[in-house]
C-alpha cells in the first residue's frame, strides 16, 4: 500500500491556479494538504476557501513557512524567503509572527508546517511556540551541490545526507533519523517530493521527482508524453516488497503550471503531465493500492504504525537512461549507505550518523547555510573510481594475480535479493565476473550485511581460478559536506596486530602504517565523530593490513586488510562505525 | 494558454553541463550570458533534442511489475 500526500500552496498573485489545482484533486476524488503563507492569512477570500475546502473535502489547512513576507515581517526578513537561513533570534520572531496570526485566523495552531529544509533551532523553536505540530515537510533530498550549480550557483539550499522518506527528525540533526525517543525533536517529517534514487545520487536531483514540472526542466518529456512520472511512482510502490508500506508526495507550486523560466513548453504541457501524474493516483486508489491522507493523517499513521529506529531500505534501478544500474540504499539511525551494484558493490554514499553530528544553519552557527549531514564516502563528490589520476572516497575488494590488479569497482553486477527487518538488511549481489590478463577467471559474490549500531559485514565467496590470489578489501574515506576537500587535520590512524598499535596522525605525508596477520586498521575521524574499524570477522585472517594518510592532491584515508587466496576463498570484513 | 512569444528558452551549451541559464534574444539570435553560445530557435531546439538522445528510456512504460524484473 502506498501512502500518498498531496500538498498545494496558496499564492495571492496566482490564485487562480490554485484553485485549478484544488478542483482537479477533488474531482478526482482526493484531498490535499494546503500551506497558507503569514500573508496569505491577511486574505479573507482565501482563509474562507481554506475553510470550505477542509469542511467538503478534508483538506488539512497548514503553514508555509516558505516565503516570509507581509505586515510587519518584511522588516526582519528583507527579502530572504527561506526560515533556516536566519538567526535564531529572527527564526522566532519570524516563526512567532506568522504562527500567532494562523491562530487569530483559524482559531488554533497548525499541526503541519512546510518549509525546504528545517534545521535543528528552527525545528527546536517551532516545537517549542508549537507543541501540537505533527508533521513537517522538513527537506530535500539530496539537494545541495548539484542544484546550487544547476541553479548557476545561485540556490543556497543544501541538505543532503537525510532520509528519502518520511522520518522521526533528531534533535540535534533533523536530517537524522532520531534512535529513540529521547533523541527525537517530536514531529514526523517528510521529504519535498520524492526523488528518484538513481538519478538523485548521480546528478540534479531536482529534475528527477514526483513533480512533473521538473521533468520537463529536466527536458525528460516529449511533450506532453512522459512515462517517466509513473514510472517513478511505480518504482516507490515496488519498495513495499522490501519494508512493507511505501510513502510518495507531490508538491506542485503554481509558478510551475504557467509560464516559467524552467520549461520550454507552453502551460498546457505542465498541466496535461500533472494531470496524469493525478489521474495514475487515482487509478491506483480505486484498485485498493493507495491512500491518500492530509500530512497530519499520515504524521499520526506514521508514528502508530512505524516503529522508531525501523531500518528502511530503497532498491533504485536507473530507468531513464535505461542503463537499469541498480543502486541499494539502506537508512537507520546510525547509517546510511548506499551501495553502488553497478561498481561491484562499492560503498558509493556513507553517512555515519552514529557520530551525532550536531548542526544548525544560520548566521550565528559555524555551518552558516549547509545544513547538510556531512559524508564519510562520497564517490560523485570526491571522485570514486579512478578516471584521472588518483582515485577517491569509495570501497572496492582490489585482486591481485601476478602483480596484475582488478578492481572490483570495473564489474557491474546487481542486487539479486534483499532481506530487511528491524535487525537491519542483508543484501546479495549478482557474481561478479572478473578476468585478469592471463585470461584466468574469478567469479565474486558479495553479500552485505547491514546492522544498526554501525557495523557493516562484508562477505566475499570467490571461486574460479583463485589461486595465487591477494584480495584486499579497501576503504577510502574522507570527511566532507560539498565537492571540496575539508581540513583533515585531527584524523589519527591506527593498526592492530597481536603485539601492539601502531598510531599516526593525519599530516599529509603520505605515510603509511602497515602490519602482517593483523587484526583491525583504524581511522579515528574527529570532523564526523566516528572512529572508523575495518576488522576481520570470526574465523576470516587477512595477512596483512595497511593505515595510509593522502597528502593535498590527494586528500583522504585509507584502510586495507589483504587476504591470501590460498588460505581461503571466502573471507568476511567488519566496518564498524562508532561514535 | 498558448502564446509562443512568452516561451523561454535555456542555453542549450549550459544545459548540457546541467546548469539552466536563460539565453536573451537580440535580432532572431539567441545568446548566452554565461558562455559563448548563440544560435537561432531552430538550431537551439536540435540541441535541445540532440541532449534528450541520451534518455533511451524516455519514451518506455515501465510498470510495478516490469521493475521488479528489471
Amino acid at each position: 500500500m502506498m501512502k500518498l500526500n498531496i500538498f498545494h500552496r496558496t499564492d495571492p498573485g496566482r490564485y487562480e491556479i490554485f484553485k485549478q489545482q484544488q478542483d482537479l484533486v477533488h474531482s478526482l476524488g482526493m484531498k490535499t494538504s494546503i500551506f497558507l503563507h503569514y500573508f496569505d492569512l491577511f486574505q479573507d477570500h482565501i482563509v474562507a476557501d481554506a475553510l470550505a475546502y477542509q469542511e467538503e473535502f478534508g483538506d488539512e489547512i497548514g503553514l508555509a513557512l516558505n516565503r516570509l513576507e507581509g505586515p510587519g515581517m518584511d522588516d526582519i526578513s528583507r527579502g530572504l524567503e527561506h526560515i533556516w537561513l536566519f538567526d535564531e533570534e529572527q527564526k522566532r520572531q519570524l516563526m512567532e509572527m506568522a504562527l500567532s496570526k494562523f491562530k487569530a485566523v483559524f482559531g488554533r495552531m497548525p499541526t503541519a508546517v512546510t518549509s525546504y529544509h528545517f534545521d535543528s533551532s528552527a525545528l527546536r523553536i517551532l516545537k517549542e511556540i508549537v507543541p501540537e505540530v505533527e508533521g513537517l515537510v522538513g527537506g530535500c533530498f539530496e539537494e545541495g551541490v548539484r542544484v546550487f550549480h544547476g541553479c548557476n550557483h545561485s540556490w543556497y539550499l543544501f541538505n543532503e545526507g537525510m532520509p528519502w522518506g518520511p522520518w522521526f527528525p533528531a534533535k540535534g540533526h533533523t536530517l537524522r533519523p532520531a534512535a529513540d525517543e529521547q533523541d527525537w525533536s517530536g514531529v514526523v517529517a517528510v521529504p519535498h517530493l520524492a526523488r528518484d534514487m538513481s538519478l538523485s545520487y548521480e546528478g540534479r536531483n531536482d529534475f528527477w521527482a514526483s513533480h512533473p514540472p521538473n521533468v520537463i526542466r529536466g527536458m525528460g518529456n516529449d511533450a506532453s508524453f512522459c512515462p517517466y512520472d509513473l514510472n517513478l511512482i511505480d518504482q516507490y510502490r515496488m519498495q513495499a516488497d522490501f519494508n512493507g508500506h511505501t510513502y510518495y508526495n507531490t508538491f506542485v507550486g503554481t509558478q510551475w503550471l504557467t509560464w516559467n523560466h524552467n520549461s520550454e513548453y507552453p502551460p498546457e504541457v505542465s498541466w496535461d503531465l500533472y494531470t496524469k501524474q493525478l489521474t495514475y493516483f487515482k487509478e491506483l486508489k480505486d484498485q485498493g493500492e493507495l491512500d491518500d491522507l492530509t500530512l497530519t493523517e499520515y504524521a499520526l499513521w506514521h508514528k502508530e504504525n512505524r516503529p522508531m529506529a525501523e531500518p528502511e531500505v530503497y532498491l533504485a534501478k536507473e530507468m531513464l537512461y535505461q542503463s537499469h544500474k541498480h543502486y541499494f540504499w539502506h537508512i537507520d539511525p546510525d547509517l546510511r549507505v548506499l551501495i553502488d551494484a553497478n561498481q561491484g558493490g562499492s560503498i558509493g554514499d556513507l553517512r555515519a550518523y552514529i557520530g551525532r553530528v550536531e548542526k544548525a544553519t544560520g548566521p550565528d552557527t559555524p555551518s552558516r547555510e549547509n545544513g547538510a549531514y556531512p559524508y564519510l564516502i562520497q564517490s560523485q563528490y570526491r571522485t570514486g573510481y579512478p578516471n584521472h589520476s588518483f582515485d577517491g572516497s569509495r570501497t572496492t575488494l582490489k585482486l591481485v594475480k601476478n602483480g596484475q590488479e582488478v578492481d572490483l569497482c570495473t564489474t557491474p553486477t546487481k542486487v539479486e535479493s534483499i532481506e530487511r527487518s528491524s535487525a537491519g538488511s542483508r543484501v546479495v549481489l549478482s557474481p561478479a565476473q572478473i578476468v585478469f590478463p592471463d585470461g584466468g577467471t574469478v567469479e565474486v559474490v558479495t553479500t552485505y550485511a547491514i546492522e544498526p549500531g554501525g557495523k557493516i559485514t562484508l562477505t566475499r565467496s570467490l571461486s574460479g581460478d583463485t589461486e595465487d590470489i591477494l584480495a584486499t578489501e579497501y576503504f577510502k574515506g574522507a570527511p566532507g559536506c560539498t565537492e571540496y576537500p575539508i581540513d583533515l587535520h585531527g584524523i589519527q590512524l591506527q593498526v592492530t596486530d597481536a603485539e601492539a598499535t601502531q598510531e599516526m596522525d593525519y599530516l599529509y605525508r603520505r605515510r603509511r602504517l602497515e602490519a602482517e596477520r593483523p587484526e583491525c586498521v583504524v581511522a579515528i575521524v574527529p570532523q564526523v565523530n566516528s572512529r572508523v574499524m575495518m576488522a576481520p570477522a570470526k574465523g576470516a585472517q587477512p595477512a596483512s593490513g595497511l593505515a595510509r594518510e593522502g597528502n593535498l592532491f590527494e586528500p583522504y584515508f585509507v584502510l586495507e586488510l589483504t587476504y591470501d587466496t590460498n588460505t581461503s576463498t571466502e573471507f568476511s570484513t567488519c566496518l564498524i562505525i562508532t561514535a | 494558454m498558448s502564446d509562443h512569444h512568452r516561451v523561454t528558452k535555456r542555453c542549450p551549451v549550459c544545459f548540457s553541463r546541467d546548469i539552466d541559464v536563460l539565453l536573451t534574444s537580440r535580432d532572431g539570435i539567441w545568446a548566452c550570458v554565461k558562455c559563448s553560445f548563440n544560435g537561432t530557435e531552430a538550431e537551439i531546439r536540435g540541441m535541445y533534442r540532440d541532449i534528450q538522445k541520451k534518455y533511451h528510456g524516455m519514451i518506455e512504460r515501465y510498470t510495478l511489475d516490469d521493475q521488479r524484473k528489471l
